[in-house]
């Protein structure tokens, strides 16, 4: 199959899933008990007979149900969202100025969950049933049974409170200036800045939510990688390999390794739910000003406008990310290039 | 490791029934001016922010997590199941339109969609775990209906079919019965995280109401009171405690059924 053929099947199994998102999420915005007036206009606003008719008209809320969606889905195909009732802004602006300290974070843990996930599972699959094996899989158990809060909590403590190695919650520290916006993410822009006491504080704080989201991601990683090379080991391919003479390193890593990230790679596709998951609960224990901590301040706050907005926005992130991941396979996997 | 999890399993059901009989303190007294005391000969796991007896909070706790996990697993499996089952076995449109409402809340990560249907539907441990219901089936609804798709051919259904049995009796009597094993591992496997989730979901405060002993909402309650380290490290050991064990369970279930994995 040609790429270009391979990317259109893909493209047309991915927008009806677009679609059906914007219906989901229409469906639970509407299946709120109050009154969506109620739930979407701060309390200041009820009274005010223009406010209300203006909000009204623009959703549509006098129309039958089918119209109001299609209405919802216009304003939505321009970028609008509605406003958040607590910051006041639209959801939109929100979310690009909570968005980056979110990608910061996750990216640290996730490049570093992948590394040690990886590497652990191959050691534990190479020297199966050994020691190393044992202790590998055994906190690799640990990393996905432990709330992820516990370990933040105990990051924190034995870290930061008692041992003083690293600094406490917070991106930045109080004498720290925010760098001048570009990407929002505080380490490109220092750097961009050439502000590089904010650059090392910046990194400083990201190292111990970075290495607890890292645990918790890495704990599944290196189990599947494990299971996943473990299955690759025993095929016959491995022996041919070793037949021809080829050192036990290569025939590990080239044959084996690169055959079995196939259902790592995925997992990891599919770890971004939980990679949100572990952000939502490390926000809020390491006061991050991220997009958990702003779903989260929304949703106990029954702030409408600002949690649909997200979990919109966080499940076409998630079909994307599967799209690309598809995408790669193609690289990855030739069986699908011959098909 | 099976049996220690077991054991683990075994002792916190046993709390289940025992929490009231066992718990030294009434786990909703306050007691100011006993408040944030440490671990002591009074209070074996110290008392919280309004003098309540730690210990005693997390024995009532399994009177909530555990039921609320295992009620998670529960509902899940049985939508998952019965979705599963229909979309297999009638095949065609029915398959399509249900597998693309699978896909659809598979989408949504869990905690975000159990975020957004808990603050919907207002925060109760009820409709937390109804929340968690929600998002769970899908995975059972999809492992169910490869399965049957596996099964509806062989020969004993044709057998059924030919001897005139009909739709319902085929799929209950037939065809469900070889699938179930599967899915009672992925459930097996599934209720520590269901439990972690639910923990989860309670520690952002989508759960049960502050006063009521609750294992993630205590820990939540800590980071207020961060110094005060036994206000959220034992509650939180006990939910890992809790989640390991029915991880080591279902590791174990699965190693011991899965013939690729026996022997090596």
């Amino acid at each position: 199959m040609s790429f270009q053929r391979y990317l259109v099947r893909r493209l047309l199994l991915t927008l009806p899933l677009l679609l059906g998102i914007t219906v989901v999420a229409f469906l639970i915005a509407n299946a709120v008990p109050a009154d969506p007036i109620n739930a979407n206009l701060p309390p200041n606003q009820l009274n005010n007979e223009t406010i209300v008719r203006a909000f009204r008209e623009k959703w549509g809320l006098d129309k039958p149900p089918v119209e109001q969606y299609f209405v919802y889905l216009g304003n939505l195909l321009r970028g609008d969202m509605g406003r958040s009732i607590k910051s006041g802004e639209p959801v939109l602006a929100d979310i690009a100025k909570y968005l980056p300290a979110t990608i910061e974070l996750s990216t640290v843990g996730i490049v570093l969950g992948m590394s040690l996930g990886i590497f652990f599972g191959v050691v534990s699959a190479v020297w199966r049933n050994s020691p190393v094996d044992y202790v590998v899989r055994f906190l690799s158990l640990i990393g996905v049974s432990f709330p992820i809060f516990l370990l933040a909590l105990l990051g924190l403590t034995i870290l930061h409170a008692e041992l003083r190695l690293l600094p406490g919650p917070g991106r930045l520290g109080f004498t720290a200036s925010e760098p001048p916006t570009v990407t929002g993410l505080f380490v490109v822009d220092s750097l961009l800045a050439s502000d590089f006491d904010t650059l090392r504080d910046a990194l400083r704080r990201l190292i111990l939510p970075g290495f607890v989201l890292a645990l918790y991601l890495s704990g599944i990683i290196a189990r599947i990688t494990r299971s996943s090379l473990l299955e690759v080991l025993g095929q016959d391919y491995m022996r041919t390999a070793r037949a021809k003479g080829l050192n036990e390193r290569n025939v590990i890593l080239r044959h084996g390794l690169s055959n079995a990230l196939i259902p790592v790679v995925t997992v990891i596709g599919l770890m971004y739910g939980n990679l949100l998951v572990g952000s939502v609960l490390i926000e809020r224990i390491f006061a991050w000003p991220g997009i958990g901590q702003y779903m989260f301040r929304a949703s106990t706050s029954q702030d409408f406008p600002a949690i649909m907005g997200v979990s919109m926005l966080i499940a076409f992130i998630y079909v994307v990310v599967n799209f690309v991941v598809d995408l790669l396979y193609y690289f990855i996997d030739p069986r699908i290039r011959l098909a | 490791m099976v049996l220690a999890g077991l054991l683990v399993v075994v002792f916190w059901l046993a709390m289940l029934l025992l929490a009231p009989l066992l718990a030294p303190y009434d786990p909703l007294a306050q007691n100011v001016r006993n408040r944030l005391q440490p671990p002591g000969a009074l209070h074996s796991m110290g008392t919280d922010e309004l003098g309540r007896d730690i210990f005693s909070r997390i024995l009532h706790g399994t009177l909530v997590t555990l039921p609320a996990g295992l009620a998670v697993i529960a509902f899940g499996a049985l939508i998952g199941i019965v979705v599963g089952a229909l979309a297999g076995y009638y095949g065609g449109l029915l398959d399509d339109l249900l597998m693309r409402i699978t896909e659809l809340f598979m989408a949504f990560p869990t905690i975000i969609l159990a975020m957004a249907l808990a603050a919907a539907l207002g925060p109760s441990i009820q409709n937390a775990v109804l929340a968690l219901v929600i998002v769970w089936w899908p995975a059972y609804a999809r492992i169910v209906r490869g399965l049957v798709l596996d099964v509806k051919h062989r020969d004993y259904v044709e057998a059924a079919r030919s001897a005139g049995a009909g739709d319902f009796y085929i799929l209950s009597r037939t065809i469900l019965p070889n699938c179930l094993a599967p899915a009672l591992i992925l459930a097996t496997l599934d209720v520590g995280n269901a439990i972690l989730t639910f923990a989860g979901l309670s520690f952002l405060g989508l759960g049960s109401a502050p006063e009521v002993p609750e294992w993630g909402r205590m820990v939540s309650i800590a980071i207020d009171f961060f110094d005060q380290w036994w206000m959220w490290l034992y509650p939180g050991a006990v939910i890992a405690s809790l989640v390991m064990a029915f991880n080591f369970i279902g590791d174990g279930l699965r190693d011991l059924l899965d013939p690729r994995l026996r022997g090596k």
